[in-house]
């Protein structure tokens, strides 16, 4: 019941916003948007603790079902999305959007919501690649009408391709889908996971596995079919930018864990070296790119294929500790991603550009407040312990040192080695934003500090990555659970 | 009762800094002055309560901190320990912040960023507090790296200044690259022994508690060299040693109080501890020690040389601090498995106390002076009452001058590399032969201060006169003088588990190289700074660490940034190529197609749907 709530009242009120409320101004659209995800998140919250099931027949020839629930690895991805989801909204009081309606803006932000919430509560692969591909259209919109107002051609091009490149990554998870379904002769993600593959030929589990795995990765995204990332991000207004970084990206690790890593453990072995490494070879090209990149929110777009670098390095070694990384980074990246994204958004819409050498006064010296978020999410995307970076990536580092029975040790740890210099880029990465940006002399010239609701979800977000980074505990312990069943689960 | 201190010394200075944080921006700082200095007061209080509960008890004792962490396969506890050990080194800790905390206090008390700096201050404490007693080598971590973020934070704190933030992103780099090490070391010995607690990596890799020799199927050894080695880079790393050295005299950008905190009782000197904790997996790492034993060797020569030459007294403490940490760290190389890492712990000890004292006396005169440059200082001390003995005091004890506390722990040092040579270790003599020289060497510059700093020019009584050092400042300095005369006693008490003694013959032949050296360059001398006389002209090289930091750029940052061009070039011709190539060739197609529709007959295009679906329809059979 309170699933179907946290879906129905996100959906209705962007439907509503969309036809009847189209006319509304930004102050109305904005309460009832505020309002519905605030539901939301009671409705979220409500069902993680709970746990209760939905299971309604669907297409009952085709054997589909409506079927949600909500276990260790959804819980947190779900809250995620559901605390972002009010954040997103709550930043938008302050700035109307430009370029289209504001009814259009919210009910885009309702609609990525709900379509992810649907994708982390569904229990059926159909379902959850109909929920999967739902969230683009609210997303494309996101990017190409409401983007940075400042270069049409841009956003087109980004929109273009951010929806364009991931249908295409689609398409191929699409089919890996439907050969897993009639290969197993289900599509209840439990009962694939509980089958582990069992009865279907090693070659075609790793056919199939490759599929699914090559079309999350476009998701994910993990190098190299990342390039629709950074134009995107560049462009989407911070709403955006935000869901995009810390939801979007999440259903394609999320993605990995349900569909290849449980349902075809044995197939997945066989990707899992190939994916390790191309993991690995994004921690350190987007940690090169984002050493000389001009454009401040490229570049953390860049830090982004870098951090899912590592959920991917965890991901693929196939032990628990591996995949806790992942889930523990996966989360840690959301929160911090959206912290930066929110800044470094906001910088931008104060200086016009995100242009790193145009010379600007110091954040430190005029805006304390963005100087002083900006300072957690570049420690936190460092992996400074006591925020949330750290512990999901020295753990990927210690699981790629020690990977599971079936994995070339020998490549593994190399890649142990790589994902720990891969830190060190990070940490050069960050300390050039903060010369340029935080710390200098100039004063001039002077822009406004943050405050109102913008400050809100900054300072909600700051928490976030401190609680996140000095209490790892209760995170872990709520996807360690499920994440014994899914890895004891392996033959 | 000594468990919640235990956790309490951690607690406080962290809260501290995080409520720090929140009255950091108020233009009045006394209350973020209060705080700051009063939760250092508290951690005094409750490490002196730890000493005192852990002497009743014996043996290490486990404090859980937070819950354990369930990580899968490795096991995580997170938990703290007390012993003898701990406990007194986390007093000196909590002492020595203390004392920089009241310094600063008065140092930065126009400083419109006061409440950050001593937010950071506190935190840096904590870390270093955790470090000391943590029993975890992912809490070790955890206070190991966020050690360097205050470090950055602290020496960048006048990032008004372009080399005070050139200076932090130097140290902050430099630290974080070795660390590598560091975290590849954690990984590979928790991964040996399935849990990150010292207690468990210790048995499995030191294979103690294995009575059978036979029995035990011992861990590799090139896995357990690799492991130290590893672990070793990253602490050379972090305490500035060759090759890594660069970062530390730059450091000095920052305020003096951190250069105290850092110098004294923190991040240099963290991993002497940290590799005492592990010392008996060291022992079992001959290759590991054998880096040790030749970057101390190097570095404790190296920058005693650099140290004599500087033309500013706070880099010539900054060098001091570089050959002292190398002392500390070549007594674990060399001591032997059965001695265990006393005297580099001791070391420590004592090197905390001077060189906090050293780093305030001169960043007290430097207020009073205008400046920490040698020409500056000329007869600073001079009639002062506070700073000239305390800097008698902090140099003598510095060159080693018996029965200051330097003496007593320098000799221990030198024990351990002779009870080395005893055990037939050939790094022992490469130590023990670079440590006579830098004893010697040691005195040298520690005259030379001296004489630029009382003999030459004349006492300044107005100015002294002037001087608004506030009480908690005296109280502060007279504290670590005294500390620094009678620390050295700690010997006899059951405090330190040291495993040596003082060896007289190499104690004698100390004091003559130190008598020898400072009657020396006092000969030198004659009227101008000795320095002056001997480096000469070369001065301005020996300022600039001869040219090591364009190494660094030339060898690492140039590289790595022609790479990072590279990739990114790469990303937009090769890997995004295809993206925009299909996009490309996608509307060639579609125009091509619109082309040849042109004037056909509708069924044809019919023809070409059906025929698309059928290929559909067999992909998907295939597929089944």
């Amino acid at each position: 019941m309170v699933i179907l709530v946290s879906l129905v009242v996100p959906a209705a009120v962007a439907v509503w916003l969309l036809t009847g409320g189209r006319g509304v101004s930004h102050r109305t659209a904005n309460l009832l948007a505020s309002a519905a995800s605030v539901v939301t998140l009671a409705g979220v919250l409500f069902a993680v603790i709970t746990r209760p099931t939905v299971d309604r027949a669907w297409v009952p020839s085709l054997g589909l079902r409506w079927q949600l629930a909500v276990d260790g690895i959804s819980a947190p991805l779900l809250l995620l999305t559901a605390i972002l989801g009010v954040g997103v909204v709550l930043h938008t009081l302050d700035r109307p959007p430009q370029g289209g309606t504001t009814a259009a803006f919210h009910a885009c932000l309702l609609l990525v919501e709900f379509g992810a919430l649907a994708t982390f509560y569904a229990r059926d692969a159909v379902l959850f690649f109909v929920a999967f591909e739902l969230v683009l259209v609210p997303m494309w919109v996101l990017i190409t009408r409401f983007g940075d107002p400042h270069d049409a051609a841009a956003r087109a091009d980004a929109g273009g391709r951010f929806v364009l490149y991931t249908a295409f990554g689609s398409t191929l998870m699409l089919v890996g889908i439907l050969a897993l379904v009639a290969k197993a002769g289900t599509s209840d993600l439990d009962v694939l996971a509980q089958g582990g593959g069992h009865g279907i030929p090693v070659g075609t589990q790793t056919l199939v596995a490759a599929l699914l795995v090559a079309g999350l990765a476009v998701k994910v995204p993990v190098f190299p079919v990342h390039t629709w990332l950074p134009p995107a991000h560049t462009t989407a207004p911070t709403a955006g930018s935000v869901l995009l970084a810390a939801v979007l990206l999440k259903m394609g690790t999320y993605g990995l864990v349900r569909l290849p890593l449980a349902s075809l453990p044995e197939g997945f072995a066989h990707v899992a070296p190939v994916l390790a490494v191309l993991g690995a070879v994004g921690i350190l090209w987007g940690g090169l790119a984002c050493l000389v990149e001009r454009d401040l929110k490229r570049l953390v777009a860049y830090s982004s294929v870098a951090h899912m670098g590592f959920v991917v390095l965890g991901l693929s070694s196939g032990t628990r500790t591996g995949l806790q990384a992942a889930l523990f980074a996966n989360v840690a990246h959301g929160v911090v991603s959206a912290l930066l994204f929110v800044v470094v958004g906001g910088l931008k819409e104060r200086w016009g550009s995100a242009d790193l050498e145009t010379a600007r006064a110091a954040l430190r010296e005029v805006t304390p407040r963005l100087g002083f978020a900006l300072v957690v999410g570049l420690a936190a995307s460092l992996g400074l312990p006591g925020l949330a970076g750290f512990w999901g990536e020295f753990l990927s580092v210690y699981a790629a040192w020690s990977p599971a029975a079936d994995r070339p040790e020998g490549l593994f740890r190399a890649l142990a080695v790589v994902g720990a210099l891969g830190t060190v880029l990070a940490a050069a990465y960050a300390l050039r934003v903060l010369r340029t940006v935080w710390a200098g002399e100039r004063t001039a010239p002077r822009i406004e500090d943050s405050r109102d609701s913008e400050w809100d979800v900054i300072a909600v977000l700051v928490l976030a990555v401190l609680l996140l980074g000095i209490a790892p505990g209760p995170l872990l312990a709520l996807t360690d659970d499920t994440v014994s069943t899914i890895i004891g689960a392996a033959p | 009762m000594s468990g919640t201190a235990t956790r309490l010394v951690v607690l406080v200075p962290v809260v501290a800094a995080l409520l720090g944080l929140l009255v950091a921006r108020r233009a009045d700082v006394r209350a973020a002055r209060l705080l700051a200095v009063g939760a250092a007061v508290l951690a005094v209080l409750f490490a002196l309560a730890e000493v005192v509960g852990v002497h009743g008890s014996s043996g290490a004792r486990t404090v859980s901190s937070i819950p354990a962490l369930a990580a899968g396969e490795l096991r995580i506890p997170l938990q703290l320990q007390a012993t003898t050990a701990t406990a007194t080194i986390a007093l000196v800790v909590a002492v020595v912040g203390w004392a920089v905390q009241v310094f600063a206090g008065w140092y930065l008390k126009d400083d419109d960023r006061y409440g950050i700096f001593a937010a950071t201050v506190s935190l840096f404490t904590a870390a270093m507090l955790l470090v000391v007693q943590s029993a975890d080598l992912v809490l070790t971590l955890v206070g190991w790296e966020v050690m360097g973020w205050c470090s950055y934070l602290l020496i960048g704190h006048w990032s008004r200044k372009e080399t005070a933030r050139r200076a932090a992103l130097k140290a902050f780099l430099v630290t974080r690259l070795a660390d590598v090490g560091f975290v590849l070391g954690v990984v590979i010995l928790a991964a040996g022994a399935g849990s990150t607690a010292y207690r468990r990596v210790v048995q499995s890799w030191a294979g103690t508690g294995c009575n059978d020799a036979g029995a035990c199927t011992g861990p590799s050894t090139t896995l357990l060299n690799a492991a130290m080695v590893l672990l070793v880079i990253g602490i050379l790393g972090k305490s500035g040693m060759v090759p890594f050295h660069d970062w530390l005299p730059d450091a000095m950008e920052g305020p003096t109080p951190a250069s105290a905190l850092i110098h004294a009782a923190t991040m240099v000197a963290a991993g002497t501890f940290v590799l005492a904790q592990l010392f008996d997996v060291l022992a079992a790492a001959d290759g590991a020690r054998w880096l040790l034993a030749l970057s101390t060797a190097v570095t404790m020569v190296y920058a005693a040389v650099l140290a004599f030459g500087q033309s500013d007294l706070k880099r010539l403490l900054a060098y001091s601090t570089l050959s002292q940490v190398a002392l500390m760290l070549s007594a674990l190389a060399v001591a032997p498995a059965d001695d265990g890492p006393g005297a580099g712990v001791l070391h420590l000890y004592s090197h905390a106390f001077f060189k906090a004292l050293l780093f305030l006396a001169i960043g007290w005169l430097s207020v009073t002076v205008g400046g920490t440059a040698a020409a500056t200082m000329r007869g600073g001390v001079r009639g002062h009452l506070f700073i000239r003995p305390a800097m008698f005091v902090g140099l003598l004890s510095l060159a080693g001058v018996p029965p200051l506390v330097g003496f007593v722990s320098k000799e221990h040092v030198l024990d351990a590399a002779e009870a080395g040579i005893g055990a037939g270790e050939a790094r022992a003599w490469l130590v023990l032969l670079a440590g006579l020289l830098t004893v010697a060497l040691t005195a040298a510059y520690c005259m030379r201060a001296w004489i630029v700093l009382d003999d030459l020019g004349s006492a300044d009584i107005e100015r002294h006169d002037a001087d608004t050092a506030t009480v908690g400042v005296r109280t502060a300095v007279t504290v670590l003088t005294v500390l620094t005369v009678v620390g050295g006693l700690v010997v006899v008490t059951p405090l330190l588990d040291l495993g040596g003694h003082i060896g007289w013959l190499v104690a004698l032949l100390s004091i003559l190289l130190i008598v020898g050296a400072g009657l020396a360059v006092r000969s030198v001398a004659a009227g101008k700074d000795p320095a002056v006389r001997v480096v000469g002209a070369r001065m301005p090289s020996f300022d600039a660490g001869l040219g090591v930091d364009r190494l660094y750029v030339a060898l690492v940052a140039r590289p790595v940034l022609a790479l990072a061009h590279l990739v990114v070039f790469l990303d937009r011709e090769v890997v995004d190529a295809y993206v925009r190539g299909a996009a490309a060739a996608t509307r060639f197609g579609g125009t091509g197609g619109q082309r040849a529709h042109r004037g056909e007959v509708a069924a044809s295009g019919l023809a070409w749907v059906v025929a698309g679906v059928v290929a559909v329809a067999l992909a998907g059979v295939a597929l089944w």
